[in-house]
């Protein structure tokens, strides 16, 4: 990658060229923390035109700029310094590595001179973090901040995104160079289909009785939502997601038969095991999803769109294989003859079948009912953000989504601790959204000093805590696969999180009765600045269905065969 | 099943280490491996490997990264799944 065009150099500090490139990519809010050897970085950032937020953990800091990535689909800026920061940051480069998103990672590093020397606060974070970077940058020169910051972006935004990380040794920050700023790069050229394939692909499902679409997170990375929704339209096809794949069509929209997986929705389960051809669009055949893989779709045949080569019969073989961008592809794929009415027609039985129940008999507030209830409330423009167990399961199954981008959830990687400062990067990048970050107690306190962030820049969203004293998901499964044996999830003496969110300043509410929900709802969306709703529910709730390990996808189980429930 | 490929890569710092790096991480056990200069600015490096994966997707995997130019996969002459270092790979994790 070349830069095009230089204006004149003039002598500055490499901390300098580093704001001034960040500024030429278009950065407007970075996400950090200070320390030792990233000083010369602060000291240059003031004054700049960029708005930094002061996270209260790193972790924080590079899952905010995750959340901001895949809101704006521009790469999301996080910033440490050596040693611990940067290691700090290593979950959330996994984070944004395993959902692919756009996120440039600034860390401070000693001085070239002491680094192998074991110096204070010295890690090697570029040998850390190899496996979980799209790529990665050691600078070495002041010469070379621009092109390098330059490519650091164009690699993270281009093709299939992913976090790029770029270490910069303490005297390269402060080191003195007269070097021109240069332009952005241009992003990789797009990978366009072959006629052949696009053609292939339209026979195979010409001739499919029962087809299938596999809508995968893909299709909001590379902004093609329109296409696919015309896509869908066009050729009647219903349409299951993964997690990240909800929202590609409304979830209430007919031809959604719902995700699929390991808790996923039992239709969704019904049409993948018996459909004749699968097309899986901007999708990995995660484990999560295809439960046992030998007996994933067994008598499908299938065509897989991605703009990964390497996606490209990683675990499933493909029938069709199209490498490319989904746009064009979408588009180029025309089958003689829409999906057949008996086809679409049992696909909608299997809906009913299958669908979400609220009228359990349950002891106090049901989760579920709580969250379709929220959807129903605020049913357009909300974002939710999502944090990881119990919780998590019940927003994929139960809120109403109109968009992929309304529902942030770390998905690859299933990070406890995501959804508070996965919260705060997306509103910073949608001021207008209402987000709403569901969360658990497990998971509120793997990131709640970020609260503190929320407070300081009066970041306003809203906090759905929902409370059942235990480590839920781990809880629920040695309930059932490890025959009650309870270990280490029992959370019953957490801390009174109305308080602990009146410490932070944050305004708080409390309920435990259904008959408290609606108001606590209406509270919740209508008050004024952050606020936090702590649910208290019952500690031995499960997500249903849930597929066993090592099950076909069908055989899901719906209650606990030892309690009926 | 054993894979032979040839690498065409840049020389800059991690390079190396990060082809490496990913041909063990992706359940590819490294049998051999030799790393020269190659004309011009980058370098050469053949590996060769054991696995139950196939070669193909190694391939594909490596041809991903910003630092390789160009991945070769030499078809096999010999396989010997006896051999030391062939070990099989299996997905293992908590909660699967």
């Amino acid at each position: 990658m070349n830069a095009s065009t230089h204006i004149a150099p003039e002598l500055r500090s490499g901390s300098q060229i580093l704001i001034r490139a960040l500024e030429g990519n278009g950065v407007k809010q970075i996400f950090g923390y200070p320390g030792g050897t990233i000083m010369p970085v602060y000291d240059a950032l003031v004054g700049s035109s960029m708005k930094h937020y002061l996270c209260r953990h790193e972790q924080g800091a590079a899952l905010a700029a995750d959340a901001y990535g895949r809101v704006t689909r521009k790469a999301g800026v996080c910033m440490a310094t050596s040693g611990p920061g940067a290691t700090n940051l290593v979950t959330g480069i996994a984070n944004a590595f395993m959902d692919s998103v756009p996120v440039v990672v600034i860390t401070g590093q000693v001085p070239t001179a002491l680094q192998g020397t074991d110096a204070f606060q010295e890690v090697d974070i570029f040998g850390i973090t190899l496996p979980i970077v799209k790529h990665s940058y050691i600078v070495r020169n002041v010469a070379d901040i621009p092109r390098i910051v330059n490519e650091a972006f164009a690699l993270a935004e281009g093709g299939r995104p992913g976090p790029v990380l770029i270490d910069f040794p303490k005297d390269i920050s402060a080191g003195m160079g007269e070097v021109a700023d240069c332009q952005p790069v241009a992003r990789p050229v797009a990978r366009f289909p072959e006629a052949g394939l696009l053609q292939a692909a339209s026979d195979v499902l010409a001739k499919a009785r029962r087809p299938l679409i596999i809508a995968g997170g893909g299709i909001a990375i590379s902004d093609s939502v329109d296409v696919f929704r015309e896509f869908a339209a066009r050729t009647g096809i219903p349409v299951s997601t993964t997690l990240k794949g909800l929202g590609v069509i409304p979830t209430d929209d007919p031809c959604f038969v719902g995700m699929l997986g390991m808790h996923g929705n039992g239709a969704a389960n019904h049409a993948v095991q018996n459909c004749d051809v699968l097309m899986v669009i901007g999708a990995r055949f995660d484990d999560r999803a295809t439960g046992k893989l030998s007996q994933f779709a067994p008598s499908a045949r299938i065509i897989h769109l991605d703009i990964d080569p390497a996606e490209i019969s990683k675990l499933r073989k493909a029938d069709v294989a199209i490498v490319s961008e989904l746009a064009p592809a979408l588009e180029g794929i025309q089958p003689a003859r829409k999906a057949s009415a008996s086809w679409c027609g049992q696909c909608a039985g299997w809906k009913k079948e299958f669908a979400w129940r609220y009228d359990a008999p349950a002891k106090g507030i049901y989760a579920p009912k709580l969250l379709r209830d929220l959807s129903r409330a605020r049913p357009e423009g909300m974002t939710i953000t999502c944090d990881v167990g119990q919780h998590q399961m019940w927003v994929a199954q139960h809120c109403r989504f109109t968009d992929p981008l309304e529902h942030i959830s770390s998905g690859g990687l299933g990070t406890m601790g995501y959804g508070l400062p996965a919260a705060i990067g997306a509103k910073v990048a949608k001021p207008e959204a209402t987000v709403v970050c569901v969360s658990g107690d497990g998971s509120i306190m793997m990131n709640v000093q970020e609260l503190a962030t929320v407070k300081r820049y009066g970041i306003d969203i809203k906090i759905l805590l929902f409370d059942n004293s235990a480590l839920g998901l781990v809880r629920q499964w040695q309930e059932l696969f490890f025959d009650g044996n309870y270990s280490e999830v029992d959370l019953s003496d957490n801390p009174d999180f109305s308080v602990v969110a009146n410490a932070f300043g944050i305004q708080s509410m409390a309920i435990e009765q259904p008959e408290e929900v609606s108001d606590a709802i209406d509270w919740l969306l209508n008050s004024e600045g952050a606020a936090l709703l702590h649910v208290k529910i019952d500690p031995m709730e499960n997500v249903w269905p849930l597929v066993p390990p090592g099950k076909p996808n069908h055989k899901m189980m719906k209650s606990n065969p030892a309690k009926g429930r | 099943m054993n894979h032979t490929l040839r690498i065409q890569l840049s020389s800059v710092e991690g390079a190396v280490i990060r082809a490496l790096g990913l041909i063990e991480r992706r359940g590819y056990s490294l049998n051999k491996c030799s790393v020269s200069e190659s004309d011009g600015t980058g370098r050469e490096m053949e590996v060769s490997v054991t696995s139950t994966r196939p070669g193909d997707l190694l391939k594909r995997q490596l041809e991903r990264l910003h630092d390789v130019y160009h991945v070769e996969l030499i078809p096999a002459v010999i396989s010997n799944p006896n051999k030391p270092g062939a070990r099989p790979i299996t997905r293992k994790g908590a909660l699967q």
